[in-house]
């Protein structure tokens, strides 16, 4: 008998869980995580003197973007190098199932560093007054950030079988959705709304002011999934390749 | 179990598999033979929809590896080359974790796995980590994923490879094992593997199925036939014209120091002529014609 698509996803994702718990892999990056967003959040306390999560937040959301590749090179191109992706890709799991299952996996690290975050909150509220729904709409913008990186760390990874190389790509695939921010103020007119398009920063900015724009929301899921297609257009083109 | 019709698989220009007809079914232990570069492998990796098909069909188990490879996967256990393994995980929290994308249900996972280990000789092995074991335990561990959701078809990709003698020997046993209530598909390229342990041997040559049978079939398709080696005691008469007289002689062929290779006649016969000659006879040994000389005849320079 053969698994449903997401009894199949949900074994995959478990199983991704484990290998980060026991790979190091998990506990590196939310020690990086939390010691960055630690640093960044007293350094934005300490400069801008605001009783908020926001300082931090921009400058993790950037981080992400070079240490969530650093979990997802691992996922497809190692796998494929030391044959467990043959193991799964001849085993009655979908693609897409092997994707969603991997991509989730990334996503709960990235809540679970999220989550871990829950002191630098207790600090503003013993020394400040701050506005816990704006800390909650900071820190939803930091997962679909999370999300965002995965996606786009799967499909660098579905690309190569040398992890490093997946590594790399990833960051430089995502460094335009930051550098897209920068280089609209410095952009020809006719370039700026086409930056604005891509600017992962730009989507967080009314979730920066605490709002929650269905808008941005739209722009993470289609980003989001569109990375985790064309991961899937990739590993199915494998068979035929 | 296993059926395909002009089954082609083309990398580029190259040609993997060249229309390949196959038909395997029942139960036992069969054999894909052929020497590097035949196809071997690409023939696995099509079955078990690894790979895409360029032209043909295939059945695996009732179902089209193309159209229906789901059904298939969940019918089939798969060892590739390399052991699929993750070597930061324990033996039991892999296998589980395989059974699980295989599709066991969870009432029957965990005794499955513990049926997986136990054919294995893994039983006491469940916590150690993969990487902690030697190369021969991890094949097991390979062949244990294999049959953890016991398929009705397992295909292995030369699954002794590498192994040193002693594992060879328990590798092979258990392969045979594992062969007794299911239809089992290795690849090899070592012939006297494919002689001990199989009921049925392919031969693969530049992607086309060459030779399909027993050895002795095999034997027979190449042109080979049973021999009769005679040794006369050294430096009497040349024997060959007698020899020649034999009825049913088909051939005789000198040796060099008083021994002939005689086929096609009877080892009665070849007494009676050495008594009424005079001869003595040192040794009259059959010989049945080897795989090796049938693998060496049907693939040609191949080897």
């Amino acid at each position: 008998m053969r698994p449903s698509t997401w009894r199949a996803a949900w074994a995959v994702y478990k199983n991704e869980l484990r290998l980060l718990a026991v790979s190091w892999l998990g506990a590196v990056f939310l020690s990086a995580f939390w010691g960055l967003g630690g640093l960044f959040f007293l350094v934005g306390i300490g400069t801008t003197g605001e009783a908020s999560l926001r300082p931090a937040v921009g400058n993790l959301a950037i981080t992400l973007l070079f240490l969530v590749p650093m979990v997802t090179m691992r996922q497809l191109a190692d796998e494929a190098r030391s044959g467990t992706l043959e193991l799964a890709l001849t085993a009655p799991v979908s693609s897409p199932a092997l994707l969603v299952g991997k991509w989730a996996a990334v996503v709960s690290l990235v809540g679970v560093g999220i989550a871990g975050s829950a002191p630098w909150l207790a600090v503003l509220w013993r020394f400040g007054e701050p506005d816990l729904g704006l800390a909650v709409a900071h820190l939803l913008g930091l997962w679909l950030v999370g999300g965002l990186c995965a996606a786009a760390g799967l499909f660098a990874s579905s690309l190569t079988t040398e992890s490093m190389v997946a590594g790399v790509l990833a960051v430089v695939l995502l460094l335009p959705t930051w550098l897209a921010s920068a280089g609209r103020t410095v952009a020809p007119a006719v370039a700026q709304p086409w930056l604005d398009r891509i600017a992962v920063l730009e989507r967080l900015r009314t979730l920066a002011i605490g709002g929650i724009d269905s808008g941005d929301l739209v722009w993470f899921a289609c980003a989001t999934i569109g990375w985790l297609f064309l991961a899937w257009r990739v590993l199915e083109s494998r068979r035929w390749s | 179990m296993i059926e395909t019709r002009a089954m082609t698989r083309r990398f580029g220009g190259d040609t993997a598999v060249d229309r390949l007809d196959l038909s395997v079914a029942g139960r036992g232990l069969v054999g894909l033979l052929g020497p590097n570069g035949a196809g071997k492998t690409t023939t696995l990796r099509l079955l078990t929809g690894f790979l895409g098909l360029t032209e043909g069909s295939a059945l695996v188990c009732g179902f089209d590896v193309v159209e229906q490879p789901l059904e298939v996967r969940a019918r089939v256990g798969y060892q590739p080359e390399t052991p699929p393994l993750y070597p930061e995980l324990q033996v039991g929290e892999y296998l589980r974790y395989v059974a699980e994308i295989r599709g066991v249900q969870r009432a029957t996972r965990l005794s499955r796995v513990g049926e997986a280990l136990e054919r294995t000789g893994l039983v006491g092995w469940e916590r150690r980590r993969i990487r902690d074991l030697s190369k021969g335990y991890r094949q097991r561990v390979a062949l244990a994923q294999a049959i953890v959701h016991a398929p009705p078809l397992v295909l292995l990709d030369e699954p002794t490879a590498g192994l040193d003698p002693v594992q060879l020997v328990s590798i092979r046993a258990l392969i045979r094992e594992l062969a007794a209530d299911r239809l089992v598909v290795f690849s090899t390229h070592l012939l006297p593997e494919v002689a001990q342990l199989c009921d049925r041997v392919l031969v693969l040559a530049r992607g086309r199925l060459v030779g399909d049978g027993t050895v002795s079939e095999l034997a027979a398709r190449a042109g080979l036939e049973r021999a009769l080696e005679l040794g006369l005691r050294p430096g009497g008469p040349d024997a060959s014209v007698a020899l020649a007289a034999l009825p049913g002689l088909r051939a005789v062929t000198p040796l060099g120091e008083g021994r002939y290779r005689l086929v096609g006649v009877a080892a009665a016969d070849v007494v009676a002529l050495a008594v009424a000659a005079g001869w003595a006879i040192e040794s009259l040994i059959p010989r049945e014609p080897t795989l090796e000389e049938a693998f060496l005849r049907l693939v040609g320079g191949d080897a």
